[in-house]
């Protein structure tokens, strides 16, 4: 009996292993490409171009200790070197006696044969020039008519942060507040046409953003709204509005019933039920909509194009970034500190949220 | 707990309406300043008013159009919108621009126009983006076009002409002047068709060189290899580095969502050396397919380098997944992998830091393949075309013609001038003299046939085809068909 116990303990224990073994191991799958690039974005362009991010782990390497000059040897013949006899192709290709190995690096005009051995080695040589190019700005050397060489420093990246901000913070808060107000009266409220409201604006969901843009921007081109800041929130706002509809209305329908109806019972309006019940109790469906929708707007690069311009002075994060990479890309390498730098404000703001996400993450789904 | 988040958030929204409202944003912020407070609304105003003002004032001498346009016509000079915007009559305007130029390109592209605002008091506000294409079809359809547009490529300008959005260059310059700062070949590139017949789209600000080949140059001359002044030469040279254990060429087309692009310009270069202008031309309209015989060929003699794994870094496989610019980093590596890589003057901004012109590296021109064609030079550049006809857009215009306006950029580097006005010892780089004066003996120059090509060609199944032939993914014939296929019907 005893036994028994013991063994099923094992088992669990087992299982237990395998599945945090599994787990971690598709962890560390799903995060390679992330440390990757975080690992890329402290290495300076020429390092990230010949080798791989990889390297700055211990491995072995062949590393030249001495170099032959092969002088006026025919190449046609097999070469004698370092009781080695090869012929250049072979030398090409690398000849190996023992632990060394013999390269001929170039063709067969220039070139040297390089002993090689095996060592252990890291590549270690990280900078933090990319964060600082991308965080100050880049300098540009503008040679002047006298030919002097004047510098001119780059904007940075502190005006295109708050303009992410003042376009994404809004953008979240103004489709979240008519949305609660919306669902509440599909889910709550009984009036004529309510299905066929709702249907109508379930139906926008599959409406791409896309199509809208010139539309909505000769609207404001008329009212002259073009290249604010309101402009590009309403959008944000009209374009997030159905989901937040739909995934609302779903979560606060499954309120239960009584708790409502004693409200009513009790006198309360349709306002104060809204206000003191729903929403505290909706509290999770609204955070991780708000999630959705700053993550949706703070990586929105088309839309603030349109709406706002690309002027220094008005353009988001998104644009600072992809004008990063220069003229014609580059500077690619500062991409990935760019990268990092704009992931820190999402990030902060998934973590501050995160114990709403995982309830919020069910909103909907499950009907009372 | 959960109040305090909602003040938070509250406060947070309020915050930034606040601070948004306050903040330099552009003159058309009004309707979103209202809750700003009063003073900053008044600090804006006047500047709002005073644009307004200027400009009626500044229409106003040009409100008997036909006598303005005479007067153009008349002199060359004087009366002219630049003279007249010289002397200051439109201080204080503000002309927007919008085109590809990001990063250095746009810093260099200031510093070479500063001069001409301070002179004349035209603010000239350049908005550059990466996603030039995209804006400004929409920006246009949405009724929202910025005064002056800097196209890279023809073609779409010309998309924008048919529909009457640009104002036809020819309407306040007159042609003797036009003719006095360009080749012939320069104008007859802009002229396009406009809704009542041709009109010339623009005037050219800057241009790149093509029909280069680049070398490094220290250890080329060490391995005792000589420039080749041929095509043959060329590839004797190509076969001479194989058999010295090498491969010559250095060749990657690929560039995310463009890739192919650069085949597309061997296959032009291989076009201009081996058929006809005529022919060429007719070939970037559409009237020679590419399925004809003089395509097929040019794609031929390309394949015949590309398609040896002798003569190329990386073999056939590689030139697909190699970055274009990437790509002549072989020839950087010491001793060099690969020897020869063609491509435009612009190549060198991809060059490690520390190369030195002359030294580490240099170009000749990509040799002609009959001598029959003379020595053709394959160009692209920047066609500036107006959407507005303020007064002060056209002078703008005209400035842009000048090869003052393009001056402080070959001083800085990374620009050629096509202006007839604009001398050699500008340049303050000896690599874009010489290719400068390259173009200065060429037979002929054309442009850039790809970006003269309908987008939905030029910008995409060109491209496309390209690369599926190169990758093997196709063979030659089925991709120059399905080119073929792509183009638009109504032509």
């Amino acid at each position: 009996m005893s036994s028994n116990v013991g063994s099923a303990k094992k088992d669990k224990l087992v299982g237990d292993l395998v599945v945090n073994v599994a787990l971690a191991l598709l962890v560390l799958l799903w995060t390679i490409p992330t440390i990757g690039l975080l690992v890329s974005s402290f290495r300076d362009q020429f390092a990230i171009a010949t080798t791989g991010w990889w390297t700055i782990f211990p491995h072995r390497e062949w590393v030249t200790i001495k170099t032959i000059e092969p002088g006026a040897v025919e190449r046609d013949q097999p070469i004698d070197v370092e009781n080695i006899r090869a012929t250049f192709d072979e030398l090409r290709e690398g000849v190996q006696s023992g632990d060394k190995r013999l390269v001929w690096i170039g063709n067969r005009r220039l070139g040297t044969i390089q002993v090689q051995e095996q060592e252990w080695t890291m590549n270690l040589d990280f900078t933090l020039e990319n964060y600082q190019n991308v965080l100050t700005g880049k300098r540009y050397e503008v040679t002047q008519p006298d030919g002097s060489v004047k510098i001119e420093q780059g904007s940075d990246m502190s005006n295109a942060f708050l303009n992410s901000i003042a376009v994404s913070i809004p953008a979240t808060v103004i489709p979240i507040l008519i949305a609660a107000f919306a669902a509440y009266g599909f889910a709550w409220m009984k009036f004529p046409g309510r299905r066929m409201f709702f249907i109508m604006v379930v139906a926008l969901l599959v409406v791409p953003l896309q199509i809208a843009l010139v539309p909505i921007l000769r609207d404001y081109v008329r009212l002259d709204l073009n290249g604010t800041f309101l402009a590009v929130w309403l959008a944000h706002a009209g374009f997030g509005l159905p989901l937040a509809v739909y995934l609302l209305y779903n979560y606060m329908s499954t309120l239960p019933r009584d708790i409502l109806e004693s409200a009513f019972i009790d006198g309360a309006s349709h306002f104060t039920i809204f206000t003191r019940l729903i929403l505290p109790l909706s509290l999770p469906a609204l955070a991780s909509f708000a999630i959705f929708q700053f993550l949706w707007v703070w990586n929105d690069y088309l839309v603030a194009l349109i709406f706002i311009g690309a002027t220094a002075d008005t353009q988001v994060l998104t644009m600072r970034i992809a004008e990063l990479v220069g003229s014609r890309g580059n500077d690619w390498h500062l991409l990935t500190a760019g990268a990092f730098i704009s992931m820190v404000l999402p990030l902060v703001v998934f973590f501050s949220l995160q114990r709403f996400f995982v309830r919020g993450m069910l909103a909907g789904s499950v009907k009372g | 707990m959960k109040k305090n988040l909602w003040l938070l958030l509250a406060m947070l929204t309020a915050v930034i309406v606040v601070i948004s409202a306050c903040a330099p944003a552009p003159p058309a912020e009004e309707p979103a300043a209202e809750e700003a407070p009063a003073e900053e609304a008044a600090a804006e105003e006047p500047a709002a008013e005073e644009a307004p003002a200027e400009e009626a004032a500044a229409e106003e001498p040009a409100a008997e159009e036909p006598a303005a346009e005479e007067e153009a016509m008349a002199s060359t000079g004087e009366g002219g919108y630049l003279d007249r915007a010289l002397a200051g009559e439109f201080a204080g305007t503000t002309v927007t621009m919008m085109g590809p130029f990001t990063d250095e390109d746009e810093v260099k592209f200031n510093n070479a126009i500063a001069d001409f605002e301070e002179k004349t008091g035209i603010d000239i506000q350049y908005t550059g983006t990466k996603e030039f294409e995209a804006t400004i079809s929409v920006r246009v359809d949405a009724g929202d076009a910025p005064d002056i547009v800097d196209f890279p490529q023809p073609g779409l300008a010309a998309n924008f002409a048919s529909t009457g959005d640009i104002v036809d260059v020819l309407s306040f310059m007159d042609v003797d002047t036009l003719r006095e700062r360009y080749d012939d070949s320069w104008l007859d590139m802009a002229v396009v068709n406009g809704p009542n017949g041709p009109m010339m789209a623009g005037v050219w600000h800057r241009f790149n060189g093509k029909s280069l080949v680049w070398y490094p140059k220290d250890d080329f001359d060490a391995a005792g290899y000589e420039v080749p002044e041929t095509w043959d030469d060329m590839l004797e040279l190509t076969q001479m580095i194989a058999d010295d254990g090498d491969t010559a060429w250095c060749v990657g087309i690929e560039s995310g969502a463009a890739t192919g692009w650069p085949a597309t310009d061997w296959m032009e270069e291989v076009m201009l050396r081996t058929t006809s202008l005529e022919n060429y031309d007719a070939w970037v309209t559409g009237d020679l397919p590419f399925s004809s015989p003089e395509v097929k060929n040019a794609a031929e003699q390309i394949g015949n380098i590309w398609f040896n794994d002798e003569y190329v870094l990386g073999g056939r496989a590689g030139i697909v997944s190699t970055f274009f610019g990437d790509a002549p980093n072989g020839m950087f590596e010491d001793p060099p992998r690969c020897w020869l890589h063609k491509q435009g003057n612009f190549i060198t901004s991809f060059f490690p830091a520390g190369a030195e012109a002359g030294v580490d590296y240099d170009f000749f021109y990509l040799p002609p393949i009959d001598e029959q064609y003379g020595k053709p030079f394959l160009v692209a550049g920047d066609l500036m075309a107006a959407f507005s006809d303020s007064d002060e857009t056209k002078a703008v215009m005209e400035f842009f013609s000048t090869g003052e306006s393009v001056k402080g950029w070959l001083q800085a580097g990374g620009a050629l001038s096509p202006h007839l006005d604009a001398q050699l010892d500008w340049y303050g780089d000896d690599v874009e003299r010489g290719i400068a004066q390259l173009v200065q003996e060429a037979t002929a120059f054309r442009f850039d046939g790809s970006d003269l090509m309908p987008g939905e060609v030029g910008a995409g199944s060109f491209w496309k085809g390209m690369t599926d032939w190169v990758s093997g993914s196709a063979d030659l014939d089925t991709a120059l068909q399905e080119i073929d296929a792509s183009w638009p019907s109504n032509n």
